[in-house]
């Protein structure tokens, strides 16, 4: 088999990324763009799948291309949960665009070039690599959520992200700037063996490190950096939140893994007393509580879900923080939170998307007031979306905190603690959750209040079946997508 | 390395002093005879209107960013440009593959308007 | 390190700090930008006594050449004649990120200052553009084709924020006004109608 099948997945996107813009510009209108994106992003996503199941030996690729891109197992699994996110993310944009009067080609070339840019920051073994993906991906996200110009939020929300995240991107810049001072190296497993070899000043190595994993712990909207993360969710136009929530996160947390496990694997950056799990563990305690302590006070649904995905960061930082441990188990438990946090969000998300139309959109619970039995099939995803994100049984998202939580507990000492709160502030979450099925089926739209309108969109409801599937299949019979994660788990550590 | 550039610096330095000194020239040695005319700011010669009023369009906004891109473009084709000889072919098939996706970007902005003025 | 680079490292950092704090500290935007002018080319002096000359060109023709011209076209754009309203934030406030950021910083200039940087082994001539261009188009190939995909990202967003309709788009637009605009007479007529015969029956 062919070596260049590991880096197929790329390669797809960029042909087809130019392909779309060539079909936007020279004849407009011929070609559902919608239709085209997600048949790329799908396409990739397959090319991904084939290429884990194949075993293809990477030898065979030249060195130049593998110093920058990681052609392992985890780099083809990321590959696979962005190109579902994205894939998602665009056939929800093919419905909401139409019906919002927004459809314009380049929402479709920045949705696939900003995946392109995910997938390339989750490969990256280089430093140079890593900032290149970084900026592809969140130049592209600024302008997707800017998008609708016409509305202030949305640009309210993009000019605070972008703000905010160029100061990130600083931070994170300097701190990669002064860990090539100390060792060196720009590739990932250089700085690593001189880490390791302890040939580097370990002040300036920890103050780096610090840097580093506050401009990372930025990009998955981690407490305290997740100021920008209600307003530009909530401003933006939902095919855009929806692409924020799963595949920027998912390459966020790829790179925070390969920058920790790496670069910053050696016994004194990775130690339990001084290193970063304790920095990773203050996080994730911070995010836990913050996100669903104010998630509670919402009356937004779109809100309360960006809330949601500041606590969510919370319970994947958990397992990542233990992951200079039960290595193998925790970063497998990452990779399969991210798959099953990706399905559960486009089908909150998507639901959100259908059961609003134009001028009578559904964004708030009062929106959603007596939906569910007005229109029970457009609600029912919502339904199921939520009690996934709350963890419930038999969701993709039970399993999804089950094996975050057995990993935090198998290490025991001060982890115990930290399941402890993973526990409770869920229960706490569960609240918000719960209050939208509430709204749904037990509430009345307050006389005269507008009522939210479903729209009707093939391309929303194929998404919705999609996820929908992955979200109950995966709850079901989680066990080969643990296997799979497990698998490229194993070529991470390796 | 500060004595390979002291020409540029030489150069810079008799700038400076060309200028500051042109002012400092025309400031004392010239007659004064302050007129109203005279008191306007200069504007090129035509009416001035209004001069810090003025709100551009966010059209120049486009062509600015678009100036930037291009610019780091052929930021790049000098080192590429000065080592052509050796790089041979790779580096020929490295450039145009580089070339050819900004290609496609000025043709993409070119025909979504980016570069029309009449509205 | 020679007695002139020296000089030039030295005057070059107090110009680009001194442009920095002017960029911050002044009142007008556009004083700001120029501020920004002055510290941006103190830098490429900074770059040049470093051995980095292909930064330092690049440091002109980016970011002399363009960019400050970018934030001079959105100062503009914005309209250049309010002045920066003054903080409403309270003394505390003022403090407290005062004290904070000096912190941090010190933090940063010790940390940098003071603990040993082993130079990586560049080879000679590694700053010029013959050094820095054999590098990027024999080891760095693959980063430096990525990097058009940015420029093209960076293209696209700009169209997608701030470009106008195209002709087809306008038409389009039109017709959808025109076609809202039939419904909503339509339904105007349909409530007469129904109003007119309300009216009419009451008069029976």
């Amino acid at each position: 088999m062919n070596a260049w099948l590991l880096v197929a997945p790329l390669g797809v996107l960029a042909f087809a990324g130019l392909g779309i813009m060539l079909i936007d510009a020279f004849s407009p209108g011929r070609a559902e763009l919608a239709g085209v994106t997600t048949t790329a992003l799908l396409m990739a996503g397959l090319i991904s799948v084939v290429a884990l199941l194949s075993g293809v030996d990477p030898g065979e690729l030249p060195r130049s291309l593998r110093a920058f891109i990681a052609v392992d197992h985890a780099g083809l699994y990321f590959d696979v949960v962005i190109c579902a996110g994205a894939a998602l993310s665009a056939l929800l944009a093919g419905g909401y665009l139409k019906e919002h009067h927004l459809e314009r080609g380049e929402y479709y070339v920045l949705l696939i070039f900003s995946a392109l840019g995910a997938m390339i920051l989750a490969r990256a073994v280089d430093l140079i690599t890593l900032f290149i993906g970084l900026e592809t991906m969140s130049l592209g996200v600024y302008c997707m959520i800017a998008y609708r110009r016409t509305s202030i939020r949305a640009t309210e929300g993009a000019l605070k992200y972008f703000l905010l995240g160029s100061f990130a991107a600083a931070i994170l810049l300097f701190g990669t700037a002064l860990i090539y001072g100390a060792t060196g190296h720009t590739d990932l497993a250089g700085i690593g063996n001189v880490l390791a070899a302890g040939g580097a000043d370990a002040r300036l190595v920890l103050l780096a490190l610090a840097l580093i994993v506050v401009g990372l712990a930025f990009k998955v909207s981690a407490v305290p950096f997740h100021m920008w993360t209600p307003d530009a969710y909530e401003g933006a136009p939902t095919p855009t939140t929806t692409f924020m929530a799963v595949a920027v996160k998912t390459a966020g947390f790829a790179i925070m893994l390969r920058m920790l496990i790496t670069a910053f694997g050696d016994p004194l950056s990775a130690s339990p007393e001084t290193g970063w799990p304790p920095l990773i563990a203050g996080i994730a305690i911070l995010s836990m509580i913050y996100g669903n302590v104010a998630g509670l006070a919402q009356t937004s649904v779109k809100r309360m879900l960006a809330y949601s995905s500041i606590a969510h960061a919370g319970y994947i930082l958990v397992a990542v923080a233990v992951s200079y441990a039960a290595r193998e188990q925790a970063i497998a438990s990452v990779l399969y939170y991210l798959l099953a946090y990706t399905v559960s969000n486009v089908l909150a998300f998507g639901s959100l998307i259908l059961l609003g139309s134009r001028g009578k959109e559904a964004v708030t619970y009062e929106d959603l007031a007596g939906a569910g039995r007005r229109h029970p099939l457009a609600a029912l995803p919502l339904v199921i979306g939520v009690l996934s994100l709350m963890g419930f049984p038999p969701t993709a998202g039970f399993f999804a905190k089950y094996y975050v939580l057995t990993t935090a507990l198998s290490i025991g000492g001060g982890m115990v603690w930290v399941a402890i709160i993973l526990v409770l502030s869920s229960a706490l979450g569960a609240y918000y959750y719960l209050k939208v099925i509430v709204f749904l089926f037990m509430k009345e739209p307050q006389a005269g209040a507008p009522k939210a309108v479903p729209m009707r969109s093939g391309y929303v409801a194929f998404a919705l079946v999609l996820a929908g599937y992955f979200v109950i299949k995966m709850g079901v019979t989680p066990e080969p997508y643990l296997r799979m994660a497990v698998d490229a788990a194993q070529s991470f550590i390796s | 390395m500060f004595w390979e550039y002291l020409p540029v610096f030489v150069m810079l330095l008799v700038a400076v002093l060309v200028a500051v000194g042109l002012f400092v020239l025309t400031s004392s040695v010239g007659p004064k005879k302050m007129t109203p005319e005279k008191a306007i700011p200069y504007e090129g010669g035509s009416e001035t209107t209004g001069a810090e009023g003025l709100r551009l369009s966010v059209k120049f906004f486009l062509t600015a960013i678009l100036f930037v891109v291009f610019d780091i473009e052929a930021v790049f084709l000098y080192p590429w440009a000065g080592l052509f000889s050796r790089l041979g072919w790779i580096g020929l098939v490295e450039m145009l593959v580089f070339l050819s996706v900004l290609g496609v970007t000025l043709a993409y902005a070119w025909k979504k308007g980016a570069f029309e003025w009449e509205k | 390190m020679s007695t002139a680079n020296t000089v030039l490292l030295v005057v070059s950092a107090l110009l680009a700090l001194g442009g920095a704090v002017g960029t911050i500290a002044a009142a007008r935007p556009l004083r700001a930008a120029l501020a920004l002018l002055v510290n941006i080319v103190a830098l490429a002096g900074v770059f040049l006594s470093l051995h980095a000359q292909f930064l330092a060109m690049v440091q002109l023709i980016v970011y002399a050449g363009a960019v400050v011209v970018l934030f001079v076209f959105v100062i503009m754009m914005v309209g250049a004649t309010g002045k920066v309203p003054r903080s409403p934030r309270g003394l505390a406030t003022k403090t407290v990120s005062l004290v904070v950021m000096s912190v941090v910083s010190l933090v940063l200039v010790f940390g940098v200052a003071y603990v040993s940087m082993p130079a990586a082994h560049l080879p000679h001539g590694y700053g010029t553009v013959e050094g820095l261009g054999a590098v990027l188009f024999t080891q760095a190939a693959v980063p430096f084709e990525l990097v058009s995909i940015t420029l093209l990202v960076a293209v696209v967003g700009a169209l997608a924020v701030a470009r106008g309709r195209t002709p087809k788009e306008a038409a389009e637009a039109r017709a959808r006004r025109a076609a809202e605009g039939l419904e909503a007479d339509a339904r105007l007529a349909e409530e007469r109608r129904i109003s007119a015969e309300v009216s009419a029956h009451g008069g029976h």
